[in-house]
């Protein structure tokens, strides 16, 4: 018998440690939401997923929070894509070179709470307003938290993937030499604009892509930035969860594991799709 | 133009740590001032004297993130090895970024039950654990950078030379290793000292951490000490920054290296 045919205990670590607690986690869920164990076991039901798949609250809930993700890293990639081709080397000397890294440092509870005293009706910025004598008082200005449009959400989710996405581009322009690129580009004719278009934003979105995709499905699953400053309803789905698991009244716990089933499902599913894909595309450039 | 750009973005990266400054110092700071009209240092005296728990607080929420860093930095060095070499490794890397994929939120409610029949939910080893299921994740895709064609050749070296595995790990590959597993563990300590959804969760209002406290104090509309809290929670990394941009840059890096050598 081989000894290299004897399962690595390192990689089983890493399944258990990884997949372990999730997968439980799932048939958990599962069985609970069907009636089959837990305080309100009463025999296999699929009343609880009846019941939230047929309210619309549910389906509200995913795509807010699909919305406020992709509205979130769509956003901030447009202000990292825009700084970058604002700034260029810029960013890599002076002060700057160090105060990008500032916001890595900053949890999104601090992020929140930032928010809420800079752009809350009586945080620094209508202060400012006041100052300038734009506003009179806090209800003049524009409500930016709390609303169900979620831009509260979205722009305190930019102050915090904004500097970090700036900083991937920088470092995936240079690995991928884009500088050099666009200066063929230049030379052969093309003019800045074009350069930037069809040689450095597609190299950058090639090759940040897989990175990009993982950030949009942990901002799906944000937490503590839509708790404090987003609005009641619609919320987005890790806050839902939660409050519904949360509430006095245990009935509405079953529906909490529905919700959080579906939702776990989907993550997985688009985490799993984007893996494969790529499998796919590194296949095919290594038979290219 | 682009002078003035890169100032205006320096500013707004530093306002938000002047502004917590400047609230946890203020004492009377009302509609429409722009600055405050009082300050005073009560807060940070009561925080020294420990007398609102907060001192505690920091204490545990520091032997909470130094043992998650701990644990997770050793099992995930080890384990990151057979992941470099794994035929699978993309595989497993999609493992790896399955807690990450489903949100603490969702582990958290997921896992009470079990931790509760474990006794374990209410307690920090249980929110440690919890932690420890991403800490570990996060440090065993950090360190599969490691072990490239270099740290391979001289572990072959090594042992051609007659080298035990144990003369091997400990007078090789850990010297060779010791700045990234220095990143790791500070990686690491922060997932933990970040941590407010597991805290919630796993720790049913039993745990109290820097950031439960800091929630608390937010939610209860003291803003002063909410933001006291929140400077002591940026205290790691900011200090970490000014010491060594590598400790926080890791992120972008290794993400990066993760899905190159994949």
């Amino acid at each position: 018998m081989s000894r290299s045919r004897l399962p690595d205990p390192w990689i089983i670590l890493l399944a258990t440690m990884t997949a372990g607690p999730v997968l439980a986690g799932l048939v958990f869920m599962l069985l609970y939401s069907t009636g089959l164990i837990g305080l309100l076991a009463h025999g296999f039901t699929l009343r609880y997923w009846h019941d939230v798949l047929d309210d619309r609250q549910t389906w509200i809930t995913l795509a807010y929070s699909l919305t406020m993700g992709l509205a979130s890293l769509a956003a901030s990639l447009v202000l990292a894509l825009a700084l970058q081709a604002a700034l260029g080397a810029r960013l890599r000397r002076g002060a700057l070179r160090g105060l990008l890294f500032v916001p890595l440092a900053v949890p999104p509870l601090v992020a929140a709470l930032l928010s809420v005293e800079v752009l809350g009706n009586a945080g620094l910025l209508a202060r400012l307003a006041h100052t300038l004598g734009w506003i009179d008082q806090p209800g003049d200005f524009p409500t930016l938290l709390f609303t169900p449009s979620g831009i509260g959400i979205v722009l305190t989710h930019m102050t915090l993937v904004t500097p970090f996405l700036l900083l991937l581009l920088d470092r995936l322009g240079r690995n991928a030499r884009v500088a050099d690129l666009m200066q063929v580009a230049r030379t052969l004719g093309a003019s800045r604009w074009q350069a930037w278009r069809q040689v450095c934003l597609p190299v950058l979105m090639r090759a940040g892509m897989p990175v990009l995709s993982v950030y949009f499905i942990a901002l799906m699953g944000a937490f503590e930035v839509p708790l404090l400053v987003g609005a009641q309803y619609p919320s987005m789905v890790s806050v839902l969860i939660q409050r519904r698991f949360s509430q006095f009244d245990i009935s509405t716990r079953p529906e909490a594991y529905v919700l959080a089933s579906l939702y776990a499902c989907l993550a997985m599913g688009l985490l799993l799709a984007l893996f494969a894909w790529r499998g796919r595309r590194e296949v095919g450039e290594r038979a290219s | 133009m682009r002078r003035v750009l890169a100032w205006m973005l320096s500013g707004m990266l530093v306002l938000p740590l002047v502004l917590l400054v400047l609230l946890s110092l203020a004492r009377h700071w009302t509609w429409p001032a722009l600055l405050p009209a009082e300050l005073q240092v009560r807060q940070w005296r009561d925080l020294f004297a420990d007398a609102n728990g907060l001192g505690t607080v920091v204490l545990r929420s520091l032997g909470m993130g130094v043992g998650v860093a701990v644990v997770a930095t050793t099992l995930g060095f080890a384990s990151s090895r057979s992941l470099a070499r794994h035929a699978r490794k993309g595989r497993l890397l999609a493992l790896l970024h399955l807690p990450f994929a489903v949100s603490p939120v969702v582990l958290g409610v997921s896992l009470l039950y079990a931790f509760l029949r474990l006794h374990l939910a209410g307690h920090m080893l249980g929110v440690m654990l919890a932690q420890l299921v991403f800490a570990y994740a996060y440090a065993v895709i950090l360190l599969s950078g490691f072990w490239n064609q270099r740290a391979r050749s001289l572990e072959e070296l090594a042992s051609s030379l007659g080298a035990g595995r144990r003369q091997v790990w400990l007078h090789v590959l850990m010297p060779l290793a010791r700045p990234l597993l220095g990143v790791c563990l500070f990686q690491t300590f922060l997932i933990s000292w970040f941590d407010y959804a597991l805290v919630l969760l796993i720790g049913s209002g039993q745990v109290s951490t820097l950031t439960m406290t800091l929630y608390q104090y937010f939610s209860s509309g003291d803003i002063r000490l909410a933001a006291t809290c929140a400077l002591l929670l940026l205290t790691p990394p900011l200090l970490a920054l000014g010491l060594n941009h590598q400790l926080l840059s890791a992120t972008i890096v290794t993400r990066l290296e993760a899905y190159d050598d994949e």
